[in-house]
């Protein structure tokens, strides 16, 4: 048997709309039949939950719980198929397989496992354990920006990075570092997406550019996007508004991802 | 016959301003002309010394483009003239004539039209009347024409702004200088309206990357021990997995 990929969403720095593009893919590859985990690692500011129509009242277990020994990994998956048709978007993932494994929004939890730490080790033994539980296609991970030692580990263990970066050279720059790490690490399967892409440049441009320079592919250039913008995280964007432009340059990323072996 | 044709002289700018009765002494002067379709009434390069009038039929005016193809430039039918200017100059005809369909034409000769100059002093006092009142319809034309070309060249567009459209006029001579003035402006807004479109996505994307420093990060993060371990744990689970992917 065959066991999921783990795909890691990750951006050097914060702001490039890595959450809403991670829970936009992710609810793509649920919609084209697959079995479907998204995990917030951002455990210093998590996010990716809200995208998903999960609030304080909502949420059970969380991955700080799993990671401090108090829950199994199973008890931390909220089915979002399930659970979140309360928006337009959302409601269109009603029926499909796709849990989300949030970390926790309490301050007083945020703080304790960053003055505590934890054991890295055990949050690969929950990606495993997500897979192999959910019998999981695809395991999204939404990264803390940046490269610490999470993060590492989960392009250590990916099957699929995906980079997002905008074009200005303060991303070019820490991509460059962070393609350089994901070769070291061998990473089977490297991918970019360039995110809020000006009007001003031509996207082919942006494409080539970027693939010249980095050796890797460009999966998707998507727009800068008031709509996006307006949208304000309340929904899965690509749903509610599919013939949107970002939510077309979006499915293509998503089809890159499910074209991967 | 005569009065028909003295009136069709009326509608060129040469003989605008005469009496009837000098109209009625070139009208005599004027023999008729029968062409069928695809005849050469005109060829550029050659020396005219004959005005046409088409009184039936139509025909198309060609040059030749760059590739050495035709271009028609205009067509033309009855009431239009022809070819006036080979009545005073012996320059060559500056394009070529061809009849569309059956036509007839009436035709003045220079010879015939000299003879009626040296008559009648009042026909060379009109012509002259006519080109002068013609060249300076032109020159404003012409004035405005290079006013908007030195604006265009320096990238102002501001005049498109705030000048009427001008409306193509009819099809007399006078109003040439109008429908090319009309053409231009016609241009000047469509390049505009490009070059518009093009600023949107002409920036072209630069990617500058300081080479020194990515090493240098590259470096830290890879030196500790934690990466070390990390590598090979990636390593070892990668090939756990494809094991058991081959089960």
């Amino acid at each position: 048997m065959s066991s999921g990929k783990i795909v890691s969403i990750h951006s050097f720095r914060g702001g490039t709309g890595k959450s809403n593009t991670t829970a936009n893919i992710a609810a793509q590859v649920a919609l084209a039949g697959k079995r479907v985990g998204v995990v917030d690692t951002d455990i210093q500011s998590p996010g990716i939950h809200v995208l998903f129509g999960l609030d304080e009242t909502k949420m059970g277990k969380t991955l700080n719980d799993f990671l401090h020994g108090k829950c199994s990994i199973g008890e931390v998956a909220f089915n979002v198929g399930e659970k979140a048709a309360d928006a337009e978007g959302r409601a269109k993932l009603s029926g499909t397989n796709l849990w989300l494994f949030p970390s926790s929004i309490r301050g007083r939890e945020i703080s304790q496992i960053l003055r505590e730490g934890y054991d890295v080790n055990l949050l690969n033994q929950g990606f495993q354990g997500m897979l192999k539980e959910l019998n999981l296609d695809y395991l999204f991970i939404d990264t803390h920006p940046g490269l610490n030692e999470e993060t590492l580990l989960s392009i250590a263990i990916s099957d699929v990075l995906v980079i997002i970066l905008r074009p200005d050279n303060q991303d070019f720059q820490g991509t460059a570092v962070t393609v350089d790490i994901a070769r070291s690490l061998d990473v089977p399967n490297l991918l970019l997406m360039v995110n809020k892409a000006l009007p001003k440049h031509d996207p082919k441009d942006i494409k080539k550019t970027i693939e010249d320079n980095f050796k890797a592919t460009v999966a998707g250039v998507l727009p800068l996007s008031f709509d996006m913008a307006e949208n304000a995280s309340q929904d899965i964007f690509s749903l509610r508004y599919p013939d949107h432009e970002w939510s077309k340059a979006l499915r293509g990323v998503a089809d890159a991802i499910l074209a991967i072996k | 016959m005569t009065e028909n044709i003295s009136n069709q002289l009326k509608t060129s700018f040469l003989f605008r301003g005469l009496p009837t009765e000098t109209l009625d002494a070139v009208a005599q002067k004027v023999s008729t002309r029968k062409l069928t379709e695809g005849d050469v009434l005109m060829r550029k390069g050659e020396t005219g010394d004959s005005l046409f009038m088409i009184n039936e039929g139509w025909f198309k005016i060609v040059t030749q483009d760059a590739q050495g193809g035709e271009l028609i430039i205009n067509k033309t039918g009855p009431g239009e003239t022809l070819g006036e200017m080979a009545l005073l100059d012996e320059a060559p005809r500056s394009a070529t004539v061809i009849a569309l369909s059956d036509a007839k034409v009436l035709e003045l000769k220079k010879d015939a039209f000299q003879e009626i100059l040296d008559q009648r002093p009042d026909v060379a006092l009109s012509l002259i009347r006519g080109f002068s009142s013609r060249l300076r319809f032109s020159t404003t034309y012409i004035e405005k024409a290079i006013d908007w070309s030195q604006k265009i060249a320096a990238g102002d567009y501001s005049f498109t702004e705030n000048t009427q459209t001008i409306v193509n006029g009819g099809s007399t001579d006078d109003d040439k200088a109008t429908q090319l003035l009309s053409a231009f402006f016609k241009m000047v807004k469509s390049v505009k309206a490009r070059e518009d479109e093009l600023k949107q996505v002409v920036e072209k994307l630069t990617l500058q990357i300081d080479e020194a420093r990515r090493k240098q990060e590259f470096e830290e993060i890879t030196g500790t021990d934690f990466y070390a371990n990390l590598k090979e744990q990636a390593r070892q689970l990668r090939a756990q997995r494809k094991a058991s992917d081959e089960e």
